[in-house]
């Protein structure tokens, strides 16, 4: 029977998401191809491009972008119709977009997959924390996840939490000086600082070396001790899955029965290929997923693919303490502030995570003196005095599923293969339930501050998203609201399943990847017991 | 016919030792136990007899060691009855470790029987004691089995060999045991099996004692000289830097352990005590020198970078899209600065406090042989010390073989010894194990002919092992051909 086929899955997309599913897949011996829409890029390659780049903080810009796989900063590929500029940041070649992650790898929390049941808003997951518990486990011993094991991280100062079935495969990372102070001060007003579990191992792991501090994270890890979706690739291939790049899937093609019989790809010269498989694994981001099911029609009898779309939009705050913290110091970010965590409130307002960023400062110190005019040995110095003490705290706020706030195709608008562009529609002025968490952050800011004897050099930054793509192919328990059961399978056709953050049903406040493999991994455990 | 006697009379030996009276009490048995357990990490068993996977059960075997001859699965040697050594009388023990003949059959000589037939016997019977008491039994066989292909499969051709090559004599536990004026030297020729490695074959693959640990090659890496040389071997070195390089795999400025010594220093020098490696330090520093032919500077003692010019590394990039996925480039200094440097520093240098080491003043990079840089960027380097777990990471997927060529020349010229060129096919042949030795290369030739008799007493003869291979300490030389017995 598997000679009808050209193999038992094709998984498309060879994100971390795809790859540790079809890494999974063929480990059960199943045959397995993936799609990639880029190429096999070296690391070493992409260093040179982030080392030889004039823009420092385009985290897309040491990728290439393409007329065939445009990225998300080019504005032929992305057009916006909310009051919010929306930029996804994926990027396209073997790995995905996990190339220029910070890899931090929380999981959610029980009661973050409870939201209506509980606070009467969002949505439920049509799953118990406890059914994907085995699945996180496996997720973080594929990345080599760092973390604490006593941390409470409900920020409520209690017992460990979220619930283990076994220790993190990484011990925590030591805390930066940086952290340590801003925890021993600010922890002191009454808010919680908690490990933000990572996976940047912190030592060797699975072939990667231990973090060394280049504290370069984002666009690039020059040492790939920071886990991206390109380890699971070569796991994969090991295993058997055979990795097909420069194939752009571009339709799915419908059989009888409700079944999908083909996937179409087209490489960037324009050729076209015809791959059948029992069974269609689609892991090709939350955004571009929706965008392969819009452009064949599948999936999408209720009208919802696309729709829901969530990020964790938020804004940050920029201040000088009154002493030396030497930012830059180690990794990126090393943990979060909780005081609006988990609580009765989520029924009025979002959730927040305040996460220190601990990126070397110098760059953007150096910029904001210029434009203030400042240059000689006044600029030398004053820019050694404000990077020792500069802090910047990234705030994200939970978001709500709207179903106006959407992907769709651009109307007007084709990149060079002829596959239509995206086009977004996403409002956040004006949505009760997060305007009321930027007041209440505000106040938070007000007393970070204080606590640090500081002084703002920005508080006013208006509103900024993460590239925490979730809900726009939305799981649940009710084929007419949402897209896909708890499998991940779509309601439509029942060997067709979405791998990726989209089917996220709620948002939480915490970044979502890890669920996305954990998720993955349980769909691709379901497919190989009926492949 | 000289294997026989040599088995009988090891049996002999061994029967006459364990007729002394048993341990009679606990605390006896627990140092004997001890004592094994100090035999056991000093020889090395744990290199071998492991599971495939990284920290599997102690002793389950599975692990696949690469000889030329093919891939031999090192068997289970724990005390489970059915799948190890648990029905093993002591004398059958001590036959398959000195001898190289177990219950089953004859063993090839990836067991370093001819080393350790060196063993005291207190040492041998200790061993035993620890191996079926102190360990625990894995009730199962390796999944891989051992499967060369003909005429190496014919196990009884070990006969031959252990008759010309199988001569040492066993030291005497007052010289041998810590504190002995030969512990130095029984710890090096016998347990820890140095020569295995580090004393080079002559054409016949027999080791060649007039070379005696002048260095060697295994399995594409370098087993460096080690004699007390001071610029081909370690006399500059002092006996602290030995040291530190046996327990940390790092003499700082000089060489750091990978490949198969990464593995002796994870397994057995960082468990053995300081007055061990001392001793170890110490006898190698009587070993009669050996100058590699035209060298005159130590491997090490390149410390001077040759001056980049920061300017020109600071180059502007083809900002095309297309050149932007396109890591195919064999421009040695691109490579090197995109790919090394970010660790090892632009000027090659390293790190202050050596966790990065320096490509100058580095053995690999100066020496006279550049297999270890080759097989270090190809399979990186993976070293567990009681501190921590040094890891680089291997660039043998990312990289071509080209590109490992061009940034190995790179680093050779700017940091190291600038005579030495790599070539595509000069990694192609390391990464595949190294140069096959002449006589297994030949043998097809020679089975094709009408003298594929004499291809097996020749190949029998020549029996050699990438990983661990024989030698016979050179003070208890046997002339070929004549037979020492026993001495007990």
């Amino acid at each position: 029977m598997a000679s009808q086929f050209d193999a038992d899955v094709i998984v498309i997309g060879s994100g971390a998401i795809g790859t540790n599913a079809a890494h999974l897949l063929a480990q059960r011996g199943k045959s397995v191809i993936i799609l990639e829409a880029g190429e096999w890029i070296p690391r070493w390659k992409i260093v040179e491009n982030f080392r030889s780049s004039p823009r420092k903080n385009n985290l897309n810009d040491p990728y290439p972008n393409f007329p065939w796989g445009m990225s998300s900063f080019d504005e032929d590929y992305i057009e916006n119709t909310g009051n919010f500029n929306y930029v996804p940041y994926q990027l396209q070649l073997v790995g995905g977009t996990t190339w220029h992650w910070a890899a931090a790898t929380w999981r959610f929390l029980p009661n973050d997959m409870k939201m209506k049941s509980l606070y009467g808003v969002s949505n439920d997951w049509p799953m118990e924390y406890s059914e994907l518990e085995p699945w996180y486990d496996l997720a973080e011993r594929n990345l080599g996840v760092a973390g604490s094991d006593t941390d409470d991280q409900s920020g409520r100062s209690g017992p460990a939490h979220p619930p283990r079935s076994a220790p993190y495969p990484v011990p925590a990372e030591g805390e930066t000086y940086y952290f340590q102070r801003l925890k021993a001060r600010i922890g002191a007003e009454g808010y919680s600082f908690i490990h933000e579990p990572n996976g940047r191992t912190n030592k060797p792991y699975d072939g990667r070396p231990a973090c060394s501090g280049n504290n370069n994270c984002m666009p690039v890890c020059p040492i790939g001790a920071m886990y991206s979706g390109d380890v699971h690739a070569r796991h994969a291939e090991k295993a058997g899955a055979k990795i097909i790049t420069d194939a752009t899937a571009y339709k799915l093609e419908k059989g009888e029965g409700g079944k999908i019989i083909a996937v179409h790809y087209r490489s960037s010269t324009g050729a076209d290929v015809r791959l059948t498989a029992k069974t269609f694994v689609v892991a090709a981001n939350g955004i571009e997923t929706p965008k392969l099911l819009l452009l064949s029609d599948v999936a999408n009898s209720n009208d919802l693919v696309g729709r829901h779309l969530m990020d964790h939009s938020g804004i940050s705050l920029i201040f000088t303490a009154d002493e030396p913290l030497w930012p830059g110091r180690g990794q990126v970010q090393q943990g979060a502030i909780f005081k609006w965590r988990d609580g009765d409130f989520r029924g009025q307002h979002s959730a927040i995570k305040h996460a220190p960023h601990n990126n070397v400062p110098n760059r953007d110190v150096a910029e904001l003196l210029l434009r203030q005019g400042v240059v000689g040995p006044e600029l030398d110095e004053r820019i050694r005095h404000m990077s020792a003490r500069w802090v910047v705290i990234e705030s994200m706020f939970e978001t709500l599923p709207h179903a106006t706030n959407r992907v769709t195709l651009s109307k007007t608008k084709k990149d060079a293969l002829g596959i239509p562009t995206l086009s977004f529609n996403y409002d956040l002025d004006g949505d009760a339930y997060v305007e009321r968490a930027r007041d209440l952050c505000m106040d938070d800011y007000g007393n970070f501050v204080r606590a640090m004897g500081g002084t703002v050099i920005n508080d006013k930054t208006g509103w900024q998203n993460h590239a925490h793509v979730m809900g726009t192919v939305m799981m649940g328990t009710d084929p007419k609201t949402s897209v896909t059961n708890h499998e991940g399978r779509t309601w439509d056709h029942d060997n067709l399943f979405l791998a990726t953050t989209g089917v996220l049903p709620s948002s939480s406040v915490l970044n979502p990847t890890l669920a996305g493999i954990a998720l993955g991994l349980r769909t691709a455990d379901i497919i190989a017991r009926e492949v | 016919m000289r294997g026989i006697i040599s088995a009988v009379s090891t049996a002999f030996s061994v029967l006459l030792f364990t007729s002394q009276p048993a341990a009679s009490q606990d605390g006896d048995i627990d140092r004997l136990i001890e004592r094994g357990r100090s035999v056991a990490i000093a020889g090395d068993c744990m290199a071998c007899h492991r599971t495939a996977e990284a920290d599997g059960k102690p002793y389950a075997g599975g692990y696949t060691i690469s000889s030329p001859m093919g891939p031999i699965v090192a068997p289970n040697i724990s005390p489970s009855k059915e799948f190890g050594i648990g029905n093993w009388t002591e004398t059958q023990f001590v036959d398959a470790v000195r001898n190289g003949v177990s219950p089953g059959g004859y063993l090839y000589p990836a067991m370093p029987y001819t080393a350790y037939r060196g063993m005291t016997d207190q040492d041998a019977h200790a061993l035993y004691v620890y191996l079926t008491k102190g360990t625990k039994p894995v009730d199962e066989a390796p999944q891989a089995k051992t499967d060369l292909p003909f005429p190496f499969n014919q196990r009884i051709l070990m006969l031959g060999w252990n008759v010309l090559f199988n001569s040492a004599i066993p030291f005497q536990e007052t010289a041998a045991a810590p504190g002995g004026h030969e512990r130095g030297k029984y710890l090096v020729d016998t347990l820890a099996h140095c020569g295995a490695c580090h004393t080079p074959r002559n054409l016949f693959m027999a080791e060649n004692n007039d070379s005696y640990l002048a260095g060697g090659d295994v399995g594409g890496w370098h087993a460096p000289n080690i004699t007390s040389d001071a610029v081909s071997g370690i006399g500059a070195w002092k006996n602290e830097e030995i040291v530190a390089y046996l327990k940390h795999g790092n003499a700082a400025g000089k060489s750091q352990a990978a490949g198969p010594m990464a593995e002796a220093v994870e397994h057995s020098f960082r468990h053995m005590p300081d007055t061990d490696l001392e001793a170890i330090a110490t006898y190698l520093k009587t070993v009669p020198p050996v100058r590699a032919e035209g060298q005159t500077t130590p491997g090490f003692a390149r410390s001077d970078a040759k001056a980049a010019d920061l300017g020109q590394l600071d180059y502007g990039i083809d900002r095309d899209p297309k050149a932007m996925e396109t890591g195919t480039s064999t421009n040695g200094e691109q490579l090197y600065v995109s790919a090394c440097a970010t660790c090892h520093q632009v000027n090659g240098k390293g790190t202050q406090d050596h966790f990065y080491p320096s490509l100058t003043n580095n053995r690999a990079v100066g020496g006279m042989t550049s297999n270890n840089l080759v097989m270090a960027v190809v399979d990186g380097v993976h070293r567990k010390t009681n501190d921590f777990t040094v890891q680089m990471p291997a660039f043998g997927e990312e990289l071509s073989n080209a590109q490992i060529a061009a940034v190995s020349n790179y680093v050779l010229h700017r940091f190291g010894n600038e005579d030495l060129h790599v070539t595509e096919a000069n990694v192609i042949t390391l990464r595949n194990g190294g140069e096959k030795p002449l006589l297994v290369k030949a043998t097809p030739w020679l089975m094709a002919g009408s003298v594929a008799l004499a291809a097996i007493m020749l190949a029998a003869s020549a029996f050699v092992w990438s990983r661990r291979r024989s030698r016979k300490h050179a003070a208890h030389e046997a002339n070929p051909g004549d037979l020492q017995p026993l001495k007990r």
